[in-house]
């Protein structure tokens, strides 16, 4: 019955996250990113448009802002009186983070995203019905609209190219709401494959397709539960803590920290699952 | 100036209030007409819309939400006024409202079930829209209830299924005079049943009487709770411009600011095409005229409110919003929202405005132009200069089916208004009896009082 | 005995509520008060003191109604929050407070004003069919009294109702 169920597990129930009482177990999927590796060449873009069936709309809808770029590399300008002011551009590859309390899931009025138990935030496709909510209140506008029906009206992938599409991810249809998953299929798949073995996943035995595809190695991708794993061992490194809203570097006066790592916009608390390394200041080298 | 006689005959109220039935001007049928021109523009849209995707809306990634939204306040807010005249003046024994509340309490009605439709023209598949609906499924999915969307819909659902109970509870004396008075005909049927056999007996009068208190009582809280939810709908999430909390107060003011305004308009055109001088008078339109003005400076003063607490607070990205709305691309939106919102409604302080009608026909047509603005630039500039920089100036312009559906909802909403005035008494006849009987009740009072005094 | 229908209609209250004293003073064989019904063309308060407290129980409706929209209202968010496949949004609670208060306020006035309604019907005995006599003058204008009797008392009443300058008296036919 519902009220039992109510009732008995109630502590459950009107428990708060994240905690650092309550880790996530087995998996944490996390990433980090160097920004002083990015070349801001857009190679993980293109991957990830080949990886998850994105549709290329055309310059025109471009240009409208109507693009489904997951990952998205921005470029941000600064000359700064340089000698060369070509220094002065930085650019940030931004996707979904993955919030841990990601403001987007509150507001969907179907429950179309959640919190995954291997702390994703889920997106399902076949609830959404296109409130677009979620977008709204997104700090980081991340959330890509099926403006039009990309895989049959607008025809997308011409004659052959449907040919490219990987098999393993759905194409979306108008009217839902998509944005990075981590590469959801290729972590169960690593997942299933782990348990068979009766083990779990191991660093390194599952990529996302812009890990896999930046020359720079810039981007890396794992568990953060695991302490043998690059990124666990990054995000120690740095200091930064996946419950807190203010980490150590945060505490010091701008610069004066050796550490590199910060999570955007953690003052918001959505405690996202994305580290960047700053770029090393010119002035600090 | 002339108000409603007291030795009006009753007879003659029924006989004024039926005619609307019968022939109203010729106007009439202009307005009938051009609603519903207007709305088979919106349904066009909608159809193109439907068939396309919603990127003909000119909507774009970031910038998700445009005038569907905005105008789903706006008719949010306009069903506000009627609530505040049906019940709210109700409790508070304000005897002038009764000649005009019965069109008021429709107008709640019509103007929700407006806004409804601008949900269901919002969402990217209107297929699935049942999804939102706490239905049990055998799946054991339910909707999000921490969403403020879905308590927009479970508010609305209560809002407008409260607003219909009580307008139709309050007309079926009404419609007993009617039933007693039509020739035969489907209308008559119609009458005969839904005055469910109402003979004004003492039980019925007693017990209609507690009743419509009653729910007078719920919709009071409930019309602020409706309008407040709406404002959760910002005011919840975390986006710079609209995690205020003044919100809801602000949005309750607007609403009722809005719903009076629009009244105003209804209650001229209404005056004028079904010829109810002798019970819409002008000593009721200069009533209104100063409880808007009020409204007005209420709305003027929480507004200022907002900008302050936003000027003087340390939230840098709140603060760029509110300097992007005054200079930036959205500036003469803005500055239109302040003039038609805060300058105009100064008009009303003069008494020789009050009860001029043609200067208030504009000056209420203005001040709702003003609402609507407002609506659109708490939308507008939060999405093109919200906290995250790679969204920041990118400017959207609604898309030509984006206005036409909203140009179709005020087809929409004249046509359901417009049938109702024709079909039902728009007029409460019994209670303007009652206004009638209860003032010359007092007459005689005061003049049996000063032969005494002699 | 077979009883019959009376309907005397009054051009004011007045005359219809002195008539009305007067047949409770009366005290005819035949005739049991609370067998008089008055109708009226608007809401008379006053009529209570002559016909006596006849009490309208609509709150009461109101009152369970409004309780059993919110509590109901309550236990189905919850425990549909805690039945659906349990997973956290945004890191707020399975069952958060303040969302399902809001919604609880909408089920208890949803409740209330169903309820009252459906209290207003069955205090008020609508729909009903109209009483075997009926005028449509009473939703014009007149008021109107409509008496049961036993046949013998018909005509004391009918006397009573002229003396206080009823306009028209109707009758149901004998049987």
């Amino acid at each position: 019955m519902s009220v039992n169920n109510l009732l008995e597990n109630w502590s459950q129930f009107r428990h708060f996250h994240p905690v650092d009482d309550k880790p996530h177990d087995p998996y944490k999927w996390a990433m980090s990113i160097d920004l002083d590796a990015c070349t801001g060449c857009n190679a993980c873009s293109v991957a990830c448009y080949a990886e998850n069936n994105l549709p290329v709309v055309g310059k025109e809808k471009y240009a409208h802002g109507q693009a489904m770029h997951w990952m998205r590399i921005e470029r941000y300008w600064d000359e700064d009186d340089r000698d060369f002011p070509d220094q002065g551009a930085q650019f940030l590859p931004m996707m979904c983070q993955q919030c841990e309390a990601a403001p987007c899931e509150t507001v969907c009025p179907v429950a179309a995203t959640n919190h995954t138990a291997d702390g994703l935030n889920s997106q399902v496709y076949n609830r959404c019905i296109g409130s677009r909510y979620c977008s709204a209140n997104c700090p980081y506008k991340v959330r890509y609209f099926n403006w039009y029906d990309y895989p049959t009206d607008d025809n997308v992938w011409p004659a052959e190219m449907n040919q490219q599409l990987n098999p393993d991810v759905t194409v979306r249809g108008k009217g839902v709401m998509e944005k990075c998953t981590f590469c959801v299929q290729r972590l169960h798949a690593a997942k299933g494959a782990a348990r068979s073995e009766g083990r779990i996943v191991r660093d390194g035995e599952v990529q996302t397709a812009c890990q896999q595809a930046c020359p720079a190695s810039a981007i890396s991708f794992g568990n953060l539960v695991d302490p043998e794993s690059r990124v666990h061992k990054q995000w120690k490194a740095q200091q930064v803590e996946l419950d807190k809203e203010e980490q150590t570097k945060d505490k010091k006066e701008e610069g004066g920290s050796e550490l590199r790592g910060y999570r955007i916009f953690e003052e918001l608390r959505p405690y996202p699952s994305v580290m960047y390394l700053e770029r090393v200041r010119e002035s600090a080298v | 100036m002339k108000d409603i006689r007291e030795d009006i005959a009753w007879a003659k109220i029924n006989q004024d209030v039926l005619k609307s039935l019968e022939n109203p001007r010729k106007l009439y049928w202009v307005i009938l007409f051009c609603a519903l021109a207007a709305f088979g523009v919106g349904i066009g849209c909608e159809v193109y819309q439907y068939q396309t995707g919603l990127g003909v809306a000119n909507l774009n990634n970031p910038y998700a939400w445009g005038l569907y939204i905005s105008t789903f306040i706006f008719w949010i807010g306009m069903s506000h006024s009627g609530t505040l005249l049906s019940a709210i003046l109700h409790l508070m024994h304000a005897d002038w409202r009764k000649p005009i509340y019965r069109f008021a309490e429709a107008m709640t009605t019509f103007s929700l079930m407006t806004a409804g439709l601008f949900v269901m023209v919002h969402i990217g598949r209107l297929w699935q829209f049942y999804y939102s609906l706490p239905y049990p499924s055998e799946r054991g999915i339910w909707p999000n209830f921490q969403s403020p969307l879905l308590w927009d819909a479970m508010a609305i659902f209560t809002y407008l299924s409260s607003s219909i109970l009580f307008l139709y509870v309050g007309m079926i004396p009404d419609l007993a005079i009617c039933r007693d008075n039509m020739h035969e005909g489907w209308r008559k049927k119609l009458y005969t049943l839904l005055s469910l056999g109402w003979e004004g007996t003492d039980r019925q009068w007693r017990n209609f009487r507690v009743t419509y208190l009653t729910i007078a009582c719920f919709l009071s809280p409930l019309a602020v709770s409706v309008h407040s939810i709406v404002a959760s709908d910002f005011a919840m999430s975390q986006q710079p411009g609209w995690h205020v909390t003044s919100f809801p107060p602000y949005f309750v003011a607007g609403a009722l600011y809005s719903g009076c305004s629009g009244i105003i308009t209804l209650f001229i055109i209404l005056r004028y095409v079904f010829k109810f001088e002798e019970y819409m008078t002008k000593s009721i339109l200069k009533k209104i005229v100063r409880l808007t003005f009020a409204i007005s400076m209420i709305w003027t003063y929480l507004n200022a409110v907002e900008f302050a607490s936003v000027w003087y607070s340390n939230d840098q990205a709140s603060k760029d919003i509110l300097i992007q709305k005054a200079t930036g691309t959205y500036a003469p939106f803005w500055w239109g929202m302040i003039f038609c919102g805060s300058i105009v409604p100064l008009t009303l302080a003069f008494k020789r405005a009050q009860t001029n009608i043609p200067v208030l026909f504009a000056v209420s047509l203005l001040l709702n132009l003003g609402m609507w603005l407002e609506r659109w630039m708490i939308i507008a500039p939060t999405f093109s200069h919200g906290y995250y920089p790679w969204t920041w100036d990118h400017d959207q312009w609604p898309s030509l089916i984006q206005w036409g559906m909203v140009f179709g909802s005020f087809g929409w909403f004249t046509m359901l208004f417009m049938v109702f005035c024709k079909v039902f008494p728009s007029v409460s006849m019994y209670e303007v009896k009652e206004m009638v009987y209860h003032r010359s009740l007092h007459l005689k009072k005061s003049e049996t009082a000063e032969q005494g005094a002699h | 005995m077979s009883q019959r229908h009376l309907l005397a209609l009054f051009n004011n209250f007045e005359d219809a509520e002195a008539a009305i004293y007067e047949l409770r003073a009366a005290d005819i064989k035949g005739f049991d008060f609370d067998d008089l019904t008055l109708k009226s063309p608007i809401e008379h308060h006053e009529v209570e003191d002559v016909l006596g407290q006849r009490s309208a129980k609509v709150q009461w409706f109101t009152l369970v109604g409004a309780l059993l929209g919110g509590l109901l209202g309550f236990f189905l968010i919850s425990g549909a929050q805690a039945n659906f496949y349990a997973q956290i949004k945004g890191g707020k609670p399975i069952v958060p407070f303040p969302p399902n208060f809001v919604l609880t306020f909408e089920m208890f006035v949803l409740g209330g004003v169903f309820i009252s309604v459906l209290g207003f019907l069955v205090c008020a005995g609508l729909p009903a069919k109209r009483s075997p006599l009926y005028s449509a003058k009473v939703s014009e204008d007149q008021i109107g009294i409509l008496v049961k009797a036993d046949e013998s008392a018909i005509a004391k009443i009918k006397g009573v109702l002229l003396n206080h300058e009823a306009l028209e008296i109707q009758e149901e036919a004998g049987k």
